[in-house]
């Protein structure tokens, strides 16, 4: 379960940068996850708690933005959603897509108090 | 967020309080769920006095990032020593250390040295060492995966020669490592014919971050329902880039043409 490595990145990083700010407590941390980030978002909630225990975003909040998958087609230059990596494209129905969107692993912002 | 109806009343506006400066004052509430069932709970409010001081600090960093400096210094040291790294990544049993012990002990012309990654045990790193490679075993206790500051540790210790190759065998599970760069050159994903040919389908994110896809134990495939076409149609719709090896080996059989790839690539 990588998910467990993943949300001690996210701790780890979102605690540094509070401290950066001087700040006592993380009350959210938000996050973007492509649908095809390879991240399972209710393992990594479930992680998340565990990991924050002890640091200063103990009960804090996670927040995910999920973002879809865009692919393009090489073989007739069409642009669609995907939400997986066997993408068809809709027009020509090749699978030679590239995915432009959706592998996102971001962490966007901490909220922190004083 | 409530995170029992998303109502928006922040139940973690509760712990704010012990580090901050706002009261709170608990004020009930109630809901009528969809399903028609109606509850009063107590909540927080956060709402905002002159003297609370919550803030939104931008960010914007790869979560990965960290792993993903290592591995670039990974690779920057591999390149100035001109060692090609490849990763191997599979499923537990589908043959990568057979694999290594035929190709190290077979292929005599290249330098080898070998980083093995298991939960536990010194197996792997006892049957390579019986080739006569260097190798270093990592010992991931509970990890599902290596990322690249584990890589790094271990080849400092394995001391590399320069214009050699190396194999890392990452730890036996086709899920984790997928998102863990190494700084390696390649990355290999072993299927064999042992398990089911829609494996790529199944696990996509390994074979899409995959450059090359070996489908191992093809001596086997007498005796089992493996549609070798199915699999790389399956593995091709993933990765459309993927490049494949059919071999076996235990039999050596297509062995050859993987010896050839590998002198051929460290050549570039």
């Amino acid at each position: 379960m990588h998910e467990m490595s993943i949300a001690m990145s996210i701790v780890d990083i979102a605690c540094k940068e509070a401290q950066k700010d001087g700040a006592t407590a993380i009350t959210t941390i938000e996050l973007d996850v492509g649908k095809l980030a390879g991240i399972m978002v209710d393992s990594l909630n479930f992680c998340y708690d565990s990991v924050c225990k002890g640091t200063l975003a103990e009960n804090s909040q996670l927040v995910i933005n999920e973002i879809a998958g865009k692919g393009h087609c090489i073989k007739c230059d069409t642009e669609f959603e995907i939400d997986n990596f066997m993408a068809l494209c809709p027009n020509c129905e090749s699978y030679e897509v590239e995915i432009q969107q959706g592998r996102e692993l971001k962490l966007k912002a901490v909220t922190v108090n004083e | 967020m409530c995170d029992s109806c998303g109502c928006g009343i922040g139940d973690e506006a509760v712990t704010f309080t012990k580090h901050g400066d706002h009261h709170h004052h608990g004020e009930g509430h109630t809901h009528t769920h969809a399903d028609g069932t109606t509850h009063t709970h107590n909540h927080d409010h956060s709402h905002s006095h002159d003297h609370s001081h919550d803030r939104t600090i931008t960010i914007e960093q790869d979560i990965l990032g960290e792993n993903g400096l290592l591995a670039q210094r990974n690779r920057g040291y591999f390149e100035a020593r001109n060692v090609y790294t490849i990763n191997l990544v599979s499923s537990p049993g589908s043959g990568k250390t057979t694999l290594l012990e035929k190709t190290l002990t077979e292929v005599k012309d290249i330098p080898f040295a070998v980083i093995e990654g298991d939960q536990q045990t010194m197996n792997d790193a006892d049957r390579v060492a019986a080739t006569g490679a260097p190798v270093l075993q990592i010992n991931t206790g509970n990890g599902c995966h290596l990322d690249a500051d584990m890589i790094h540790t271990a080849y400092t210790k394995l001391k590399l020669k320069e214009n050699s190759v190396l194999f890392i065998e990452n730890v036996g599970n086709l899920v984790c490592p997928a998102l863990f760069d190494l700084g390696e050159n390649k990355r290999v994903v072993i299927i064999s014919v042992t398990e089911g040919d829609d494996k790529p389908a199944k696990y996509p994110t390994m074979f899409d971050t995959a450059d090359i896809c070996i489908i191992n134990k093809i001596d086997l495939l007498p005796y089992v329902e493996f549609d070798v076409q199915k699999c790389k149609d399956y593995a091709l719709q993933v990765n459309h880039h993927l490049e494949f090896f059919e071999l076996s080996a235990t039999s050596g059989e297509g062995m050859a043409a993987w010896y050839t790839w590998l002198r051929e690539n460290i050549k570039k």
